[in-house]
């Protein structure tokens, strides 16, 4: 997104300098000043609030690093973490794996069809959240309709409800949007013609596949797969009400921490832990999300 | 492609059309349960939930609050995302993508530790429970799609049009108003209905700010499924599925035909 | 911060004494006509059939003396110390679980002025320094009867023995530990009871992990009665509460009576209400006669008022727990050691859920 920005931005500039110019000026000053309100509104209602937590975990009973020191040194905390972080990674995949497919379809099919597989990927938002969670918990218990279909196939009954299994299957469909639409968007640019092109060079199609359309897609893989991982990481919800002592992910032990326990240090530390890894994936990430094709294909 | 992997292809993107809509189609006929109980299939039939939401004033409160919540969260977060995104189209490209990315950041940080935060400090501020509380925290929330949505806008906007109504002699304020304005409208509308939405569903923060004052929908559904475990969420949600469906159906009918035109 | 809550108990007290100066002994469950017109109240439970049975009990109380009664809940302790920590306490009344009252008296409810409230009906060393009982209750082991059909547990012991009751167990996850139930996870391991120490937490935890990877722990009282409707577990630790509007919704489930926990909610008064006049106005209704008849009529949960004599039917009776039959199978935790243990063991459980 950055990359292009700054080619429109330069693209704008060069066009129209004359006339533009006195206003231009004045200007120049002016464009901060606009992002000023919403600026203020996240220092307060954003910068403050994780300050606070961050000077929590350090000054909660008393100074010093023992909230991280308790957290590390837990074995039950460091399960959660990288469960937290297995649960998410299989969310993303599941999403990738489903997503991927879908979205080429949506760029393969007729108008029609296009509006009925987008309105799929939009219904779930007509919904409350909350509700759509406790629709899974009715369809995936054990007494629920996907254990009775399978039970009527006499394939036997699963486990779903309480498990990671569950939670996974639960996360997924409500961040599957996430994963469909940068892929689409990605993948609606893509010009079939170069697949093509390689096919008729004598590539097999599943070389075409993976050295011309995969490449050029990749922009929109890593976006989804990494919005989707990150969402996944602080969710709460839908674990709490799906999952079971094994499905605990971190936000749960967070809101223990500082609700049952009252231990706000403690609570504080969690929270920092879980936000510094998620900055750090995006730090990693962010480059990964630029498209870099997209000057080639304006070629 | 051939055929066979075509099918295999149709097939599998109907299964995970049919994953993505079941839990909506399985919270209406939950809704018509004669029983308290959350069962599905569900015994008998009755309006008996429907009924109760808009009689109960639990309900009938805390869906009213969460309407003047995120009505005034749509709004707020409309103006000030707007404004943002023009800044930032009109900024230093370097500068703007910092800037960018922290109004950004919202979308990425955890709930539970922004609920935690947010918390904390409305306690000392005493803003728990207060209307003045919620909407901040949902404008907050609600600012990085309006930024998104009017900045995609904005990024097909020709600039050259705004500059040509100004050597015309229009007024800066005049340009934007009848050039600007109606080019970037669908994007702001986008932004306000993702505002509106984001304010509507929001639970986490919620849940924390809360006070029997002021109670959102989606904090009396958290409560009820907790407490009570009665269809009335079911009814609820049927009743949100279906005015949205009429709201965006609406809306796809009316840009068909402005599409013809 | 500290000053504003010091100040505000001060003020508290002052005015508590110098209302029990002017005031007669009271009487449970009555109140003056008129007396708190124009005053609100809030009343924080645990919602469901429990809360609205309370708001019933309490109705008289309410069209008496003309106050406006919120609710509110359910009830966090956080939510509690968050309010009296900022000076600004919302809720009036809050119904606790056993242990807050023990833990935070003095600190997060205030003691309660025994001037105010007649605690002469209620039943013998119920009543604490800042609580009065709010009901009493049982927690009690139900059983799925296809399941063990003609042999079915009849102690905690069964319930602890995974190997002659093979089954899915739901125990309570829903906040603190429960003291009662790792005394008798101690029990079944062979362990005695009546000397504990810190170090049997850990055994008590241990046994409960030996119930096995596919043990549920219900999170709300609305799960667990969710849990029985649907048949998902076959033995579920339950409140007597949602045990009986599981049955009367058709769960085909037994319930075993033999060491039932003897349980009771807490009435208590958060530090810095506004007004600590109007809410021990409302916790002397509350116990009254009339108004625990009601509650135990709509809930199940047993009156703790001694001469209270609801009407109920057949099934609701068979979960009261006051019947002398009853009073002499139910178990007692050991409150002084959980109180002083309260962090550890709270700490240890917390572990437990989070499938350590």
């Amino acid at each position: 997104m950055a990359g292009s920005d700054i080619a429109a931005t330069g693209g704008r500039t060069a066009s129209a300098p004359a006339a533009a110019g006195e206003p231009r000026r004045r200007l120049s000053g002016g464009p901060f000043w606009l992002v000023v309100p919403a600026l203020l509104l996240l220092v307060a209602v954003l910068g403050l609030p994780l300050a606070m937590i961050v000077m929590r975990s350090f000054a909660e009973p008393r100074w010093g690093l023992q909230n991280y020191f308790w957290f590390f040194g837990t074995p039950v905390n460091l399960i959660v973490l990288q469960r937290t972080f297995v649960i998410s990674a299989w969310v993303a995949v599941v999403c990738l794996v489903c997503g991927y497919p879908y979205a080429y379809v949506m760029t393969a099919v007729g108008p029609k069809l296009r509006l009925a597989l987008i309105l799929c990927v939009l219904v779930p938002f007509w919904v409350s959240g909350v509700v759509r969670t406790l629709a899974w918990v009715i369809l995936l218990q054990d007494s629920g309709v996907i254990n009775s279909v399978l039970r009527g196939l006499g394939l036997g009954s699963v486990r779903l409800i309480r498990t990671q299994t569950g939670v996974v299957i639960g996360m997924a469909q409500v961040l599957l949007p996430f994963m469909i639409l940068p892929l689409y968007s990605v993948m609606k640019t893509i010009d079939l013609r170069l697949v093509q092109a390689a096919r008729s060079l004598g590539a097999s199609p599943a070389r075409a596949f993976l050295q011309v359309y995969l490449p050029l897609s990749l922009p929109g893989v890593y976006a989804g797969a990494i919005i989707v991982f990150i969402l996944a990481l602080g969710f709460y919800i839908t674990p709490a009400l799906l999952g079971g002592p094994r499905s605990t992910m971190l936000s749960t032990l967070i809101q223990n921490q500082v609700l049952s326990l009252l231990n706000w240090g403690r609570g504080g530390a969690m929270g920092v832990v879980l936000l510094i890894a998620t900055f750090v994936l995006l730090a990693i990430a962010a480059p990964l999300m630029r498209q870099p094709h997209r000057q080639g294909e304006r070629r | 492609m051939k055929l066979p992997s075509r099918i295999l292809l149709g097939l599998f993107c109907l299964l995970v059309a049919v994953w993505l809509v079941a839990p909506t189609f399985v919270v209406v006929p939950m809704s018509f349960n004669e029983k308290k109980s959350l069962a599905f299939p569900p015994d008998g039939f009755s309006w008996q939930w429907y009924h109760n939401f808009f009689t109960n004033t639990d309900w009938s409160s805390s869906f009213f609050s969460s309407l003047k919540v995120a009505t005034v969260t749509a709004l707020v977060a409309t103006v000030l995302g707007t404004l943002a995104a023009f800044g930032l189209d009109r900024m230093k490209s370097r500068a703007s993508g910092v800037l960018r990315a922290l109004l950004i950041t919202p979308m990425v940080v955890p709930g539970v530790v922004l609920a935690v935060g947010i918390y904390a400090v409305y306690l000392d501020t005493h803003l728990v429970g207060t209307m003045t509380g919620f909407v901040l925290a949902h404008t907050m929330l609600a600012i990085p799609f309006v930024i998104i949505a009017v900045s995609a806008s904005l990024e097909v906007f020709d600039r050259r049009l705004e500059v040509a109504a100004t050597s015309l002699g229009a007024s800066r304020l005049t340009a934007f108003r009848t050039v600007t304005l109606p080019l970037i409208a669908p994007g702001m509308l986008s932004g306000l209905l993702f505002a509106f939405v984001t304010s509507f569903d929001e639970i986490i923060v919620a849940l924390f700010i809360t006070s029997p004052y002021l109670k959102t929908l989606p904090v009396q559904i958290y409560s009820s499924i907790t407490r009570d475990a009665d269809p009335t969420v079911a009814a609820v949600g049927t009743i949100l599925f279906l005015v949205t469906s009429l709201v965006i159906g609406a809306g796809l009918i009316i840009g068909s035909r402005q599409g013809r035109r | 911060m500290r000053m504003t809550v010091g100040k505000a108990a001060g003020f508290a007290l002052l005015m508590a004494t110098t209302a029990a100066l002017a005031q007669s002994k009271p009487v449970a469950g009555e109140v003056a006509e008129g007396s708190l017109k124009g005053k609100t109240l809030t009343f924080a439970s645990y919602g469901g059939i429990y809360q609205d049975g309370q708001v019933a009990a309490l109705k008289e109380f309410v069209d008496k003396s003309g106050v406006t009664l919120l609710n509110d809940g359910p009830t966090e302790i956080s939510k509690v110390q968050a309010q009296v920590e900022s000076g600004n306490v919302t809720w009036d009344v809050v119904d606790t679980a056993d242990f807050p009252p023990y833990v935070y008296c003095g600190s997060l409810f205030q003691k309660l002025d025994f001037s105010k409230i007649d605690i002469s009906n209620i039943p013998e060393g119920q009543v604490s320094e800042c609580s009065v009982p709010a009901m009493n209750y049982g927690v009690v082991l139900m059983y799925k009867n296809d399941t063990y059909k003609d042999n079915p547990p009849k102690d905690w012991k069964d319930f602890f023995d995974t190997e002659k009751f093979p089954g899915i167990r739901a125990v309570d996850g829903s906040g603190d530990f429960s003291g009662g139930l790792l005394e008798q996870a101690l029990l079944a391991a062979g362990q005695p009871i009546d000397n504990l120490t810190p170090a049997d937490i850990d055994k008590g935890i241990e046994k409960m992990r030996t119930l096995g990877p596919d043990t549920i722990y219900w999170k709300t009282g609305a799960e667990s009665q969710q849990l029985a409707e649907s048949g998902e577990a076959d033995m579920i630790v339950m409140w007597t509460g949602r045990a009986m509007t599981a049955v009367k919704n058709g769960a085909a489930y037994t319930p075993v009576w033999k060491d039932w926990l003897v349980v009771m909610d807490q009435m208590t008064i958060p530090v810095g209400v506004k007004d600590p006049d109007a809410a021990h106005a409302l916790i002397n209704a509350y116990v009254g006669k009339s108004a625990q008849e009601v509650l135990a009529k709509d809930t199940s949960y047993t009156p703790i008022h001694k001469d209270a004599k609801p009407e109920v039917d057949e099934v609701t009776a068979s979960f009261m727990t006051n019947t002398p039959d009853k009073l002499k199978l139910g178990f007692q935790q050991n409150m002084k050691f959980w109180v002083a243990n309260f962090d550890a063991a709270n700490e240890k459980w917390a572990g437990l859920m989070a499938g350590n």
